[in-house]
């Protein structure tokens, strides 16, 4: 169901243009012919647009990521240390000096704040988590692709190229999750997997990962582009066709479908030689023929053969229901009644183009507003990377479709403007989620306060988002029906004792709380958040930095008796104490961080082991007083998954 | 309770105080491009060190002991640093020199950054000290500071210090700047430091807002010494500038590795001279305590040279 499969490439070459699949990689075997013509053209005129020789560049900047460990200001774990040469490998281990990712396995979709993807059809087998999309100097036609994976190797699944010419090639993809093999571990990988073919020049690189397989996170050093340096001053004149051809010619486009009427000079007599001498023939074979007939869906209607059009249009829908959407547009170009039904505003109710990432743009957006007219749910994540939807677009849309919606996710869109967030809040009232990862930078530069409008929110993700402290407080107080809520990278000038003062006031139905790297949540916040007994998974990693916690985290445990998941990463300030408490306390604890916490002895873990019986992930990463026997051990008896990454114990690299 | 809200403090004001510089970067950015014809001057620079104890201690590079030491360049400036890890944490069972190396090596890493300010040293210091807090592994200690920025643009060297690490300036045999040492009281400098959980409360710790900041021009010639007290405390500065002023216009790198290195072979063998009046040793009868002899010490020169 992959939009990427090859399956779907020879769909397309079968000549298909209208609306979605134009849209997508048709364009490629075009457009090379196109680039094999004008090669031969520049050839006698200029010379080569091939400069020849092959130029290895690494990554000059991040254009876009969904997500990173480290916080935005700093420079450890973050997006940016991709960039530049790798500065580890081969070494291997847990270094601040790569890029990292948010999740590793399949920990968070297990936790109670997992929330699975709508229209289910539309994700491909092997679905991208996380993605990062890297800039270089120079134009090349890409030969090589390799990435410096220095610690658990192997979340990479699909490498697309932006080309040139504005399109998304991918060029190449993994054929299953991977899973790390005996023979690779602990040890750095330079992986660089074999390229399909593209001669298009290209200089923007995108990386899709699925850490699902793998054991921790993983962390990459570099990435390297190698492939034949391109002249780009010789392309232009062939960039300016391609664009006149693309925009405007009906003629051009009849052309690429292979609808070309072969018009010889004498067609009249051949049209006449054949009413008199074949027509009859044909009749008649075809009408003897029935067998034929039965499977072809296109002849005329058979008596005794049913075929897919004589369904009630009922069945017809629920089978087309299990369609994704590029399937679902092809089908509609079989006939009219198919296209009648594959317009129905039913199968539009719920729509999902972050798969279609690369192919979503105005045009796409604008059919689909007139298709989907009862729309409940829109996943617009990762859409709109350089401007391919207008901002108007998406607010004529959001005007036309926004009342209705109750599940609104717009993770790291690139369409948000001040003026989409005032429709978005003004128009969509009725939103129950609204997901709005990664979308502003601190400080924050879009105006979110029209939010303050929403009143019906029960899941609220700002993951890496930055919002006004004022508005965060508005809006937890408008929304007492809050279940989720996700403050991850929440900003410095978020205060998170007022925030957990204020859910503790009008937020006691809370289930899930993330609080992943904010700041400012101190002994305070979490007296306040101890009102919330409903809580069942709360993430305060990076968050509690202070030296004290007394008896609040105590207090917290004792009220949230449904705690399930408790994530305490490098919350220095955890003692003995706390963690017995943990033991004692947590009787339904399925996954504990404590990642980093130093000063605590073995025995206190322990107790946890032997008493909470459901747990499932302890991860004592960077903790001291253990070591990894005792870990293996543990993990053996208990049968639970234990996590422990150290940075390795070699002699640090400074190169000069 | 009460250091912990100071750190929380200076980290917000850090930060933001970051995102200010970060315009005015941008803005310089055009003005130099103009600028850019002009002769460029850069540091000839050379390091040299002895840790204290050469048994105990293993070599690293860019460490001695439990100093440690940066210097890099980009095109608009080049960049000298030393650290001193504050050895009293040895008790504790931590490391005083990953501390100080922690310090330097981002340090280094954050001038490679695009929002790198020249102009403002000390903004290298707060946020190599706020990366402190984004480490999976707790790095514990506490450390002096030295780091000094030659703007190529202008010629003009910026410098940011805390504690009694420093700098010296000669130019015509004169000391012509000098790093003034910041100490609560003897012996015990300004430090930046991070306590173990618990420790916080008797633990001296001071911002890295706190840092003495200086900027002066310079011109070609010029001779810098970036080092730590391992120098200052046993070498009188008479007998440094004596030293200095000798390789004045010195653009040899092999010729001032060779200065630096009698430099800190002088430092060492005054630090285990026990007759010997050391500036230390004059400071510490300052403050009615008897003593005489160097001060046995990790010692870390970073010498350069200004060239056009």
């Amino acid at each position: 169901m992959s939009s990427v499969s090859d399956d779907d490439i020879t769909r397309q070459g079968a000549g298909v243009t209208v609306d979605f699949p134009a849209l997508g990689g048709e364009i490629d075997s075009e457009l090379c012919n196109t680039f094999e013509e004008s090669d031969v053209m520049s050839d006698s005129e200029e010379g080569f647009y091939y400069a020849g020789y092959r130029l290895d560049q690494y990554a000059l900047d991040v254009a876009d990521f969904s997500s990173q460990y480290g916080s935005d200001y700093s420079i450890s774990y973050t997006a940016t240390n991709i960039t530049g040469k790798p500065r580890k490998y081969p070494e291997y281990g847990d270094f601040p000096e790569t890029f990292a990712m948010r999740t590793y396995g399949d920990w968070w979709e297990k936790a109670p704040s997992y929330i699975p993807e709508i229209q289910q059809q539309n994700i491909s087998k092997i679905p991208a988590k996380d993605y990062i999309v890297l800039c270089f100097e120079e134009y090349v036609i890409p030969e090589e692709i390799a990435v410096y994976e220095t610690f658990n190797p192997g979340g990479l699944i699909r490498i697309w190229a932006y080309t040139i010419l504005k399109t998304w090639v991918c060029l190449w993809e993994a054929k299953k999750v991977y899973a790390p093999s005996p023979k690779l571990v602990n040890k750095a990988r330079r992986f660089s997997p074999k390229l399909k073919t593209l001669n298009i020049p290209t200089r923007t690189i995108r990386l899709e990962f699925n850490q699902m397989g793998l054991s921790y996170f993983t962390e990459i050093d570099a990435v390297l582009l190698g492939g034949r340096k391109v002249n780009i001053e010789g392309i232009q004149g062939i960039l300016d066709c391609y664009e006149r051809q693309r925009k405007c010619s009906i003629l051009r486009k009849l052309q690429r479908i292979h609808f070309r009427p072969n018009i010889k000079e004498n067609y009249h007599n051949h049209l006449k030689e054949f009413f008199t001498n074949d027509l009859n023939k044909f009749v008649n074979i075809v009408s003897s023929n029935t067998d034929l007939l039965k499977n072809d869906l296109s002849s005329e209607k058979d008596d005794k053969a049913v075929g897919l059009k004589d369904l009630p249009f009922e069945i017809m829908l629920k089978i087309f229901s299990y369609l994704d959407l590029t399937s679902l547009f092809l089908v509609g170009q079989v006939s009219k009644y198919f296209y009648d039904v594959s317009t129905h505003p039913l199968l539009y109710s719920e729509l999902n183009l972050k798969p279609y990432w690369h192919l979503a743009s105005s045009e796409l957006l604008c059919t689909l507003a007139k298709r989907a007219t009862i729309l409940k749910k829109l996943d617009l994540s990762w859409c709109g990377l350089f401007n391919t939807i207008s901002p108007t677009e998406f607010k004529k849309f959001i005007q036309q479709r926004g009342d209705s919606l109750i599940c609104l996710r717009l993770d790291s869109c690139k369409i948000l403007n001040a003026s989409c967030i005032e429709t978005l809040g003004i128009v969509c009232d009725n939103l129950r989620e609204l997901s709005l990862r990664n979308c502003s930078t601190d400080p924050p530069l879009l105006n979110f306060s029209c939010l303050a409008n929403l009143k019906n929110l029960e899941r609220l993700d700002l993951f890496q988002t930055v919002i006004e402290p004022e508005l965060m407080l508005t809006m937890l107080e408008n929304n007492r029906k809050l279940k989720h809520l996700n403050l991850a990278f929440c900003g410095i000038s978020v205060n998170m004792d007022a925030v957990a003062q204020r859910i503790g006031q009008y937020n006691q139905g809370l289930v899930t709380l993330d609080m992943w790297k904010s700041r400012f949540l101190s002994a305070t916040g979490l007296d306040a958040l101890s009102k919330c007994h409903d809580l069942e998974e709360v993430d305060f990693g990076w968050c509690l930095r202070e030296v004290s916690l007394g008896d609040s985290l105590k207090k917290l445990l004792l009220n949230c008796t449904k705690l399930r998941k408790l994530f305490l990463a490098t919350v220095r300030g955890i003692t003995d104490h706390d963690v017995e408490n943990i033991a004692n306390l947590c009787r339904n604890l399925e996954q504990l961080d404590l990642m980093g916490v130093s000063g605590i002895s073995k025995d206190r873990y322990y107790d946890v082991l032997v008493k909470c019986r459901k747990l499932q992930l302890l991860d004592l990463s960077f903790c001291d007083n253990i070591n990894s026997e005792e870990i293996a051990f543990w993990a053996r008896t208990f049968q639970v998954n234990i996590k422990c990454s150290h940075i390795p114990n070699v002699p640090n690299d400074m190169r000069y | 309770m009460h250091s912990l809200s100071w750190t929380t403090r200076v980290i917000s004001r850090a930060l933001r105080s970051g995102f200010s510089t970060l315009l005015e970067t941008a803005s310089n950015a055009t003005a130099n491009a103009n600028s850019a014809s002009k002769q460029r001057p850069h540091f000839v620079s050379v390091v040299c060190g002895f840790p204290k104890d050469f048994l105990t201690s293993k070599y690293k590079p860019g460490k001695y002991g439990e100093d440690s030491w940066f210097k890099t360049s980009t095109t608009h400036a080049d960049v000298l640093g030393v650290a001193d890890g504050v050895g009293g944490w040895r008790n504790y069972g931590i490391d005083p020199g990953e501390f100080s190396s922690f310090l330097m090596k981002t340090c280094e890493r954050l001038v490679h950054c695009v929002n790198f300010n020249p102009q403002r040293p000390v903004n290298l210091l707060a946020y190599s000290y706020c990366e402190l807090l984004e480490q999976k592994k707790p790095i514990l200690g506490s450390s002096t500071a030295c780091v000094l920025v030659l703007n190529r643009e202008n010629s003009t060297v910026y410098t940011a210090n805390i504690g009694d690490s420093g700098f010296m300036v000669v130019r015509k045999g004169e000391i012509i700047h000098k790093s003034e040492e910041q100490q609560h009281y003897f012996n015990t400098p300004f430090q930046l430091s991070l306590p173990p959980p618990g420790h916080g409360h008797n633990v001296l710790s001071d911002s890295p807002d706190s840092a003495d900041t200086l900027s002066f021009a310079v011109k070609e010639g010029d001779v810098i010494l970036v080092a730590t007290d391992g120098v200052f405390d046993n070498v009188p500065e008479r007998l440094l500038l004596d030293v200095l002023k000798e390789c004045e216009g010195v653009t040899d790198p092999v010729k001032l590795q060779m200065t630096a290195n009698s430099l800190a072979l002088m430092a060492r063998s005054l630090s285990f001279d026990s007759e010997f009046m050391s500036p230390f040793a004059i400071n510490a009868r300052r403050n009615n305590i008897n003593a005489t002899g160097g001060k046995p010490d990790d010692i870390t020169v970073v010498l350069a040279t200004v060239a056009m």
